[in-house]
């Protein structure tokens, strides 16, 4: 292809995609295709209108509680300006809002509640555990052939589907009356720091809320830290029941399934 | 397992001109008229396969040939949704269909989707894999929309080369489907069956007849569908894709989400007597009816289909091949 047909075709589609993205008015596409044959203004309306309603969709499909908190008209708003701020870059829509709990948290306003970007986040962590990657639990009978002199070396590794995130916001509850009922009557969130922990178990998407020491001790064996370096951790704040908190933990863990063979 | 066709380095967007310019013409295996093709896995009458009916086909032997399915929904890393489809599969065979290729796009192809697909090839071991003749964005925006190709030598020549590099990249033919189209550009110097069929001619490429498609373009531009239907080259048509539409008088919608109607019928008889037997499917996207309905609406096809003499294999034989 020579350089003039070429740059034809890519400004033929640069201005068909401009048609389809533009916020308001679209530009002109009188020139850009032919008239239908009624001789009416081309269809371009058809394919602004698709555009929006297909990515919206797909957000009420991966925030499927946002979406009952904040109601139709509320989301799809949000939905609007969001995909005009961060349009999909990925081939498939499953992936599209993957950006959604960053934007909100930095554009707020746009919430009748700050919380709602923590319960984005807690809506992500679920959606992409239901389909993260396979692999095998470690079990605890694993962990019990291990020798008792092996045991300060062991290091371990988060099942795919794992996701631990830092929250600001006490949103559990509100997820789980809306996701329960969508006409439940929800207190606001209160302002709570502390971790959520996702997985997925027997191809079960599960949650449940972490409390500090525990958090910190599963950060710190995902990122690599040794059975002995975890107790060396834990002497902190549980003295000479470190080893037992640590063991205790990992037991809970491993019949959780968050951690591999 | 799917042969190599060729073995070099994957193709990168920027190295793959020159590499392109040696392929020899006849990569691929000759065509056969449609009444000299062996009998495949794929023959018959399939459906679309939807969540809603995974536990239809998971838990019964629901009477279609084969099964359809998009790709992207399985193009994830692990999960229910690929339990489903191996599960699904042990008992259908199945063709995979994309929407994610933007074969026009003058982005480069997406080297990492095409990798993507090829891993899902191989887990589906599918009759074939197919998308549409056209493009879904532009500076890596995606705007997740079959969106329509100018009918220009240009836009043929690009499509051409990259329907080429990905069948290459993927060590089989593809085939591509006929979008349904709102509008037409002004620049245009062929028609769109013109293009479709150099398109498939060119590239060697198999084409995915999508005969709502054809009747909703023909509507929203003012020609006979049965144009359309004529200048396509028989022994490239693989597939046929019926679906149901929004009518809206001057325009009208490929929403997939209503019955199959009398006009698109009429246009599939016609096709069946012009191209002879191609395997035939019912797409359905939305307002998912339960099974049974679209099993029905599936018989209706079978009687159009006997109606118009073609002769395809036995269902049974079909199964047992794949």
């Amino acid at each position: 292809m020579n350089s003039t047909t070429a740059s034809t075709l890519t400004a033929q589609l640069h201005a068909f995609a401009r048609a389809i993205t533009a916020d308001t008015a679209p530009p002109d596409t009188d020139e850009l295709f032919r008239p239908t044959p009624q001789g009416g203004p081309p269809r371009i309306e058809i394919y602004r209108h698709a555009y929006r309603a297909r990515l919206t969709d797909a957000l009420r499909e991966n925030y499927p509680v946002l979406h009952r908190v904040q109601g139709d008209e509320a989301f799809d708003e949000l939905a609007e300006k969001f995909i005009a701020a961060s349009p999909s870059q990925t081939p498939s829509i499953r992936w599209f809002g993957s950006a959604l709990p960053a934007w909100l948290a930095a554009n707020s306003a746009q919430l009748s509640h700050p919380a709602l970007a923590d319960l984005a986040r807690m809506e992500w962590a679920l959606c992409t555990a239901f389909d993260a990657a396979d692999d095998s639990p470690l079990t605890v009978n694993d962990l019990l052939a291990h020798a008792p002199e092996a045991w300060p070396e062991l290091r371990f590794t988060g099942h795919p589907s794992l996701r631990l995130i830092a929250l600001d916001w006490a949103v559990e509850p509100l997820w789980h009356a809306l996701s329960d009922n969508p006409e439940a009557e929800t207190a606001a969130p209160e302002a709570q720091p502390h971790h959520l922990l996702v997985s997925r178990q027997n191809d079960q998407t599960q949650w449940r809320s972490v409390e500090a020491f525990e958090a910190d001790l599963l950060q710190a064996a995902l990122a690599g830290e040794s059975f002995a370096e975890l107790c060396e951790r834990a002497a902190a704040t549980q003295g000479e029941q470190a080893a037992a908190a640590v063991a205790g933990h990992l037991r809970v863990w491993v019949e959780a399934g968050l951690l591999t063979a | 397992m799917y042969r190599r066709w060729r073995h070099r380095p994957e193709i990168s967007a920027s190295s793959s001109e020159a590499a392109l310019a040696q392929a020899a013409p006849d990569r691929w295996p000759p065509l056969l008229e449609p009444s000299e093709r062996p009998v495949t896995s794929i023959d018959g009458f399939g459906l679309g396969l939807r969540t809603e009916h995974y536990s239809d086909f998971r838990s019964g032997q629901p009477a279609a040939d084969w099964l359809e399915i998009i790709s992207e929904n399985y193009m994830v890393p692990g999960g229910r949704p690929l339990q489903h489809l191996d599960a699904i599969r042990a008992h259908y065979p199945m063709v995979m269909h994309g929407v994610s290729l933007s074969i026009g796009s003058t982005d480069p192809l997406n080297m990492q989707y095409l990798a993507d697909l090829k891993a899902l090839i191989a887990r589906v071991q599918p009759g074939w894999v197919s998308d549409h003749i056209c493009w879904t964005g532009v500076d890596h925006a995606n705007l997740h929309d079959l969106l329509p190709m100018p009918c220009t030598e240009a836009a043929l020549k690009h499509m051409v080369e990259r329907v080429q590099r990905v069948q290459d990249f993927l060590g089989q033919r593809i085939a591509l489907e006929n979008a349904s189209t709102y509008v037409a550009f002004a620049g245009d110097d062929m028609n769109e069956w013109e293009f479709v069929r150099e398109l498939a001619e060119r590239a060697d490429c198999w084409l995915l007849l999508d005969v709502n498609n054809v009747y909703v373009s023909a509507r929203n531009h003012g020609f006979d569908g049965r144009r359309y239907i004529d200048a396509l080259p028989s022994q490239r048509i693989r597939q046929i894709h019926l679906a149901g539409h929004e009518d809206l008088g001057d325009t009208l919608i490929d929403t997939h989400d209503h019955p199959i109607c009398p006009g698109v019928f009429d246009l599939y008889a016609y096709t069946l007597d012009r191209h002879g037997w191609v395997p035939t499917m019912i797409e359905r996207d939305d307002h998912i009816p339960p099974l049974s309905e679209l099993l029905a609406e599936l018989d209706q096809v079978r009687a159009i289909a006997a109606a118009a003499q073609t002769p395809h294999c036995g269902q049974d034989a079909c199964r047992e091949a794949a």
